[in-house]
């Protein structure tokens, strides 16, 4: 790991011309093309795009389940793109929490089950059911996905994701595969993590309106960032209306 | 092509792994059915045509020696077709160049060739001339083991005498397909030879003008179910002769072993395959459940296209099929192929004029429709599965299936002390039952065949152990001719190299308890003999005492007798009055129905002074003494057959464990197969099932290996479960073998020591390993990116 001191210490990821090609065969998809940008502690940054854009997969590097084809992503002062595998790995499991549209609960687990397959395995985890009680579910923690509905899922998987204290929150769409009003709920309880615990968090929607709850927004087209805005006044996701 | 079948070759190609595990253990099964019922045929029909080119004797009636004209009225016996009249000694044979004198059986022949009972098939040479009486013909085995050649001379010691003897051809007889000295299980071709000579010089030599000492006999055809009652009748007319023992070919030593191992391979040849074809249609059921549930939209769409409910049946049937025919075509191949080296085994114990593996189409083609049929029965609930979807149900994505617990978690205390990995795996394999029922299933065969190829290996050691280190314990064995005095064991005493001689009398006779009869003979042996030691099941020794019978389990069996019983005893010799006599001990024996009493005891019986019909030395290990104590054997008067102890387990060994040791091999092949086939097969579909979910725990920072190790947890209780299941099978399955080849001669210890247990478990254990290998393979490769992406 590289330990030159670049980054400040405001400045929590760093992406420095970042691209991103994928080859099936023949064909060459560039997903990303010269992405720069910071994501700050404490912040919440939004990033809108269309479908296609490369949202996720700025997303999945941010987050270590994918490597960049070009530049560099420095998360402090430790550069990401000359991690091994292995190191990804462990980049994961102390470091990243992960929500998905479609939220990925271990069918077999309870949902407080399902908190502690991150928390066994991570460093500076929070007690499962305390994490449970941060998303108002500690009612339903013997429960198993099936049994729950699309939003409680998505609450324990943000449950699973913010219970190992990490540095950083990324959400592909939360609020994707949930109506209008959940997904409010569900905006809530990002924000409010946001300001209780200080975590920093990453959300990717194509939803401009939820948008506006977050403190910075990026703008994506054809995997290049055409605009950068700094929301001043973030709006409640209780007060954003379609 | 049809649409539809295009896609099955495509879904079939696409898992190629996965398939060849499956075809794999049907292949096997076919392979062992076709192999074993191949030899079964082989050996059958080889059998049958020997007989008939030999006219094999339905019985023998073995007695001191009869005037011709008496066993001429055997003949006339109702039910009797056909009896030839023969004499038959045992000898010792003295071959330059070979150290220990060595035994034979001499047989008389017609001096002119005429198609006899138990006639000779000639292989080299030629039958008697009319150049001179002293020729002989040898059994081939002996001869090809010696070099003998026609027109070699040999020396025989025929009733005292040294006789020099003209080879003139070498010869296989149908009586000896499996060729067995005195009291041996394996054919010993070095040690133990047959000596065919002219009936006129026979008279000579033994003195029996105008007599024999046997009689074979055929039935007349349809009289076999009555061959008892001839017998009986015979055994009447003859009784003034002193009949020693009267044999049906059913008792008939080589056909016994012959007609054994034939109803063995018959019985294998159901077993092995069931086993292995059960197992995978297990499997295929395991997969085809899947595909099933995999393909619901397609399914779905299929049907709104309006493809019949028949055609998408058959389609999924289909898969099924092709594997079976893939495995019955691979098993076809196989099963020849080790139906030829079975044969060739065969060829090494058994002797016939000619042995081959055929190509019998008709197997082959059972062999494809079983192969079909349990592919066919293994598809079954997959494809059945597909016919009750309603088209617009099937479209749409499977609902969740309803979570709930598991027996386990009532244990609460063991529950919450589990990680949630191992809740995960506990439930998956709670949950999955027909996969897990499935995977168990398939380890508990393969435990059961490993744990039977041990126990078989393990038996046939702990017979040679018993019988020859424990029991018998000596090295060298003369017996004689006729009985001898007390100066017999002085003279023997006086060999060089002998530590120690002890005496034996064998006295053959009638025993009688009750309605029960049987023929057999009492071993007198000293107070506190040490060279033959009976002994009981643990194995302990049992001591001679100075009054009554040691009696082996076999016999007292027969006879109903049980310890403290008296029985009947008519010396075949002697005064044949009948005796009665206790029975003080019963003794295990796993050759033979062995009697032992005080040799003191029984000469005083016989009203005799002390006679010995052999001696049993301890030779100490100089190899120069023992080759001055063979010089001085081979004129040692009196001598019908010297046996070593140490020649006889070193052949047992060689042949019994030699050819075990390829069973074994065999066994742990084919149950490797089993154990990774299935483990493939499970734990691979569980992989693709559960990609999403994998490539979750991916993100959320679990490595390669601890993903691994939740699906190595999850084939490991099933392959645990299932071994444990499976060791009393195997277990039950060898206890049945031995019951089944269960004999007077010959009874097959059921032996398991903790030593089969921990091979079978860490076998079972090393292929979960290994098949393990291959899916954390897969585990590397996956794409969880994408599988994480996939929108299901
Ligand atoms: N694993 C992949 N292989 C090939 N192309 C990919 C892969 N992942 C994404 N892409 C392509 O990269 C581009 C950006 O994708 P993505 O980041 O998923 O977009 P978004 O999340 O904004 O919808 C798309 O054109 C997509 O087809
Ligand atoms: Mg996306």
């Amino acid at each position: 790991m590289s330990s030159t001191p670049t980054a400040p210490t405001a400045v929590l990821l760093r992406f420095e011309r970042v691209g991103k090609t994928f080859t099936m065969g023949e064909v060459a998809v560039e997903a990303l093309r010269d992405v720069s940008m910071e994501i700050h502690r404490g912040e919440i940054l939004a990033v809108l795009g269309p479908s296609g854009s490369g949202k996720s997969t700025i997303l999945n590097i941010a987050g270590g389940l994918d490597t960049a084809t070009t530049g560099e992503i420095w998360f402090r002062e430790h550069r990401l793109s000359d991690f091994s595998p292995a190191e990804l790995t462990c980049y994961r499991r102390d470091t990243v929490g992960f929500v998905f549209q479609f939220y990925n609960l271990v069918a077999n687990l309870t949902a407080r089950e399902n908190v502690m397959v991150s928390t066994e395995i991570s460093r500076h985890p929070m007690d499962p059911v305390e994490a449970l009680r941060q998303v108002e579910l500690e009612e339903r923690m013997d429960h198993f996905p099936a049994q729950m509905s699309g939003g409680e899922q998505q609450r324990v998987a943000i449950a699973r994701a913010l219970a190992k204290n990490p540095a950083l929150l990324l959400c592909d769409e939360p609020t994707g595969a949930l109506d209008f009003a959940t997904g409010k709920r569900v905006l809530r309880l990002l924000v409010d993590l946001k300001n209780r615990l200080g975590t920093t968090v990453i959300i990717i929607t194509h939803n401009a309106a939820l948008a506006q709850a977050a403190d910075r927004i990026i703008r994506l087209r054809s995997g290049q960032i055409v605009e950068t805005h700094v929301n001043e006044a973030p709006t409640p996701p209780e007060e954003i209306v379609w | 092509m049809s649409i539809l079948d295009r896609k099955l070759r495509r879904e079939l190609t696409s898992s190629l792994g996965l398939l060849l595990a499956i075809v794999s253990i049907m292949a096997v099964g076919v392979a062992c059915y076709i192999s074993m019922a191949s030899n079964y045929r082989n050996l059958q029909e080889a059998k049958t045509r020997y007989y008939a080119q030999c006219r094999m004797a339905d019985f023998s009636i073995e007695l001191k020696k009869a005037p011709l004209a008496d066993l001429e009225d055997v003949g006339e016996l109702p039910g009797v077709a056909e009896i030839r009249p023969r004499i038959q000694f045992f000898a010792t044979v003295d071959l330059d160049g070979f150290a220990r004198p060595l035994n034979g059986q001499v047989l008389s022949l017609p001096d002119r060739r005429e198609p006899v009972i138990d006639d000779v098939v000639l292989r080299r040479g030629s039958y008697f001339t009319d150049r001179r009486e002293n020729e002989v013909i040898v059994n081939d085995a002996f001869a090809a083991h010696h070099r003998l050649q026609p027109g070699q001379w040999i020396h025989l010691v025929l009733n005292n005498r040294r006789q020099e003897m003209l080879i003139v051809g070498t010869a296989i007889s149908s009586e000896f397909a499996y060729l067995l000295g005195p009291g041996a299980i394996v054919p010993d071709p070095e040690h133990f030879g047959v000596f065919y000579i002219k009936n006129s010089f026979a008279e000579d030599a033994f003195d029996f003008d105008g007599a024999a000492n046997q009689v074979l006999g055929r039935l007349a055809p349809g009289m076999g179910n009555r061959t008892g009652e001839t017998l009986d009748r015979a055994e009447r007319i003859l009784a003034p002769y002193g009949v020693f023992s009267t044999t049906p070919a059913r008792d008939q030593a080589s056909n016994r072993f012959l007609s054994q191992e034939i109803d063995g391979l018959r019985a294998f040849a159901v077993v092995m395959p069931a086993i292995f074809l059960g197992v995978a249609a297990a499997v295929i059921n395991v997969l085809l459940s899947r595909l099933a549930e995999q393909q619901r939209t397609v399914v779905g769409t299929l049907k709104a296209l309006g493809y019949t409910n028949a055609q998408v049946f058959f389609h999924f049937l289909k898969f099924g099929l092709v594997l079976g025919v893939i495995g019955a075509a691979l098993g076809s191949a196989m099963g020849y192929g080790f139906g030829g080296m079975l044969t060739s085994q065969y060829r090494q114990f058994y002797e016939f004029p000619e042995l081959n593996n055929h190509f019998y189409t008709d197997l082959h083609l059972t062999g494809l429709a079983i192969s079909l049929a349990c592919a066919a029965l293994g598809s079954l609930r997959g494809a059945r599965a597909v016919l009750r979807l309603k088209p617009a149900e099937a479209m749409r994505p499977k609902p969740p299936r309803i979570g709930h617990s598991v027996v386990l978690e009532r244990i609460g205390w063991l529950w919450t002390r589990l990680s949630t990995g191992w809740r995960m795996v506990l439930r998956g394999t709670l949950r999955n039952r027909m996969r897990t029922a499935a995977g168990a299933f398939a380890a508990a065969m393969g435990a059961a065949v490993l744990t039977n190829g041990f126990m078989m290996a393990q038996g046939t050691n702990y017979l040679i152990d018993f019988q020859f280190e424990w029991v018998q314990r000596s090295d060298v064995d003369l017996t004689f001719k006729d009985e001898r005095g007390r100066e017999a064991l002085w003279e023997a005493q006086a060999l060089p190299g002998v530590d120690l001689a002890e005496p034996v009398l064998n006295v053959a006779g009638d025993f009688r308890h009750g309605p029960y009869k049987k023929k057999g003979g009492i071993t007198g042996l000293v107070q506190d003999a040490r060279l033959t030691v009976p002994r009981d099941l643990e194995a302990k020794p049992i001591p001679i005492r100075a009054v009554g019978l040691t009696m082996s389990r076999k016999l007292a069996e027969i006879l109903h007798v049980e310890q403290g019983d008296v029985v009947e005893f008519q010396p075949t010799k002697g005064l044949r009055d009948w005796l009665a006599l206790p029975v003080v001990e019963i003794s295990e024996s796993y050759l033979g129905t062995s009697v032992y009493a005080n040799i003191e005891y029984m000469s005083r019986l016989l009203k005799e002074e002390m006679i010995l019909s052999g001696v049993q030395l301890a030779t100490d290990n100089d190899p120069e003494h023992r080759a001055a104590l063979y010089r001085e054997l081979k004129t040692f008067p009196s001598l019908e057959a010297v046996n070593s102890r140490a020649d006889m387990v070193a052949n047992l060994r060689e042949t019994l464990i030699q050819s075990m040791y390829v069973f074994i091999l065999i066994f742990i092949l084919f149950a490797g197969i089993v154990f990774f086939g299935s483990i493939l097969n499970a734990s691979l579909i569980s992989l693709a099932e559960r990609r999403r979910e994998i490539a979750t725990l991916r993100v959320l920072g679990y490595g390669p290996w601890e993903v691994g190790s939740l699906l190595l947890r999850e084939s490991m209780i099933t392959t645990v479960v299932g071994a444990l299941a499976g060791m009393p099978l195997g277990y039950g399955l060898s206890w049945l073998t031995a019951v089944a080849y269960e004999s007077e001669l010959f009874r097959f210890p059921v032996v398991a020591t903790s030593a089969t247990w921990i091979a079978t478990g860490a076998l079972a254990v090393a292929f979960g390993l290994s098949a393990h290998l291959f899916v954390q393979w897969a585990v590397h490769r996956l794409d969880w990116l994408e599988a994480l992406q996939a929108k299901e």
